[in-house]
């Protein structure tokens, strides 16, 4: 008469054979790891043609960039990067609304030094005494979230324009 | 050979006044240049001659000594020239529009149809680009035109000074690299100097170049000692042969400056309304001083009256 299996007998088969999916599972993963990184494909590859600070741009940066442009400057410069309505009249404070980042506004004039500073120090930093509604941004962003941001938006220029920024970066020699 | 090609639908008021210019050209020796202050006056030099706006255009290719009166489409308030396109004039007419001369002052055409209503208080001809101009819109802003005046758009508003938009009286393309791949335009206004750079990203003090670094650092500011405050700048000039040295026409004198704005002095003493500087040869101006034409040979140290007065 076989024995009846009670519970705790079920309960132990149960856990030996998860034991053993769980180690296919592992295994099958490990393996597909070996292959995905014998064939050397980059995780984060490298932006082509950007660079930010001299240093390459990773996708990466592109990415989280584009989160943080949606999280902290959409609202006044635009979800496509094309700044405020009418942003070559001055609002009635004397101040100018916020231009646009994409090819059609003056951003890609401006050396990624002084596009830092202006994000994380104001654009007071930039020019003593000038008031803007643009807050500095060094207090809620980090140096890497503000430098993603930048690489966004660079991101998003037309060669001609990307070809001129990083000829105006070259020669920023100051600071 | 005079003529006045207007590029816009007829007004009748403008064309006669346009067709009422035409044909008092004529050698005025002795032309009394004097008139009162207060009277809108612009120079330029277009090469060797100097023209002279104020109550109509003259023309002097002897250094001031004789003038020719030249007809224009209207009155001008505003003139500017390029060293590398002899012959180019451009003028801002109080009735409104731009008005521009291939041929140093002979013929015209107006492009006014292309900018807005309004008296054109000062243009500008980019440094490194003649078919690049600049006007300014009395009561608008700064309009740029990319290609010779065939159409205009907006550059940027008004500069804001002392708590007010201020009309630039004056304009100057100044070929001093902004750090932003391009150059300055500085404009002269009722209550001080300020400059914007050509990308037109926004009007600012003039700093000394190394301000910046300054400020960065902590340190004390670089010297500087401005144009006297509160006071119009009627008119600017940059030398293209030395960018840097710049002068300035003030109801206090004619004032100098060798290092792009930043620390002036003043060389003349009696009331300026209009000063320009020779193409090739910083030390060469041509200023209203007092109401009377005089020309200096060195940087306004010294100074000659021309014609009779």
């Amino acid at each position: 008469m076989p024995m009846n299996k009670g519970p705790k007998d079920r309960s132990a088969k149960c856990a030996v054979r998860r034991s053993v999916h769980l180690a296919a599972l592992v295994s099958a993963l490990a393996t597909t790891g070996v292959v995905v990184l014998a064939q050397s494909e980059p995780v984060d590859p490298r932006v082509e043609g950007l660079t930010f600070l001299g240093e390459p741009v990773l996708a990466s940066q592109v990415m989280a960039g584009q989160q943080l442009y949606a999280d902290n400057c959409a609202s006044c410069h635009g979800a496509s990067l094309e700044g405020q309505p009418d942003w070559r009249r001055r609002l009635d404070t004397g101040r100018m609304p916020a231009p646009p980042h994409d090819d059609s506004g003056h951003t890609w004039h401006h050396s990624d030094r002084m596009l830092f500073q202006i994000t994380k120090g104001g654009v007071g930093a930039v020019v003593p005494g000038y008031e803007s509604d643009m807050p500095a941004f060094g207090e809620d962003l980090t140096d890497a979230e503000i430098a993603a941001i930048l690489v966004y938006i660079k991101s998003t220029w037309p060669e001609r324009q990307r070809e001129f920024q990083a000829e105006v970066s070259a020669n920023d020699t100051g600071g | 050979m005079k003529s006045i090609e207007i590029e816009f639908r007829p007004d009748r008021r403008k064309v006669l006044t346009a067709a009422l210019s035409i044909g008092v050209a004529s050698m005025l020796p002795g032309f009394a240049l004097a008139a009162s202050d207060g009277d809108p006056a612009a120079l330029a030099f277009d090469g060797d001659t100097i023209l002279l706006a104020r109550g109509g255009l003259f023309v002097s290719d002897n250094g001031g000594r004789t003038w020719t009166a030249a007809e224009t489409p209207g009155k001008v308030l505003s003139l500017a020239t390029h060293r590398d396109r002899p012959g180019l004039v451009v003028a801002g007419l109080a009735e409104g529009g731009v008005s521009i001369s291939e041929d140093g002052g002979a013929s015209w055409r107006i492009f006014e149809a292309r900018l807005p209503d309004g008296e054109i208080t000062a243009v500008a001809i980019a440094s490194r680009n003649p078919d690049m101009i600049y006007a300014s819109l009395r009561g608008d802003g700064l309009w740029k035109s990319e290609d010779a005046g065939a159409t205009w758009s907006l550059a940027m508003d008004r500069p804001w000074l002392d708590d007010a938009e201020r009309d630039p009286l004056a304009l100057a393309s100044v070929e001093l690299e902004t750090g932003m791949g391009g150059i300055w335009i500085y404009a002269g206004t009722e209550v001080g100097l300020t400059r914007v750079p050509d990308c037109f990203c926004r009007w600012q003090d003039v700093q000394p170049g190394n301000a910046m670094d300054a400020l960065v650092a902590g340190e004390a500011p670089p010297s500087e000692a401005p144009l006297p405050g509160g006071e119009p700048i009627l008119s600017l000039a940059s030398a293209p042969s030395a960018p840097e040295v710049m002068y300035a026409a003030l109801p206090s004198g004619l004032w100098a400056s060798q290092d792009g704005g930043v620390i002036w002095q003043k060389r003349a003493s009696k009331a300026a309304t209009a000063v320009a500087v020779h193409p090739r040869d910083e030390t060469y101006i041509a200023a209203l001083l007092g109401g009377i034409l005089k020309i200096s040979r060195d940087g306004g140290a010294t100074w000659i009256e021309t014609g009779e007065q």
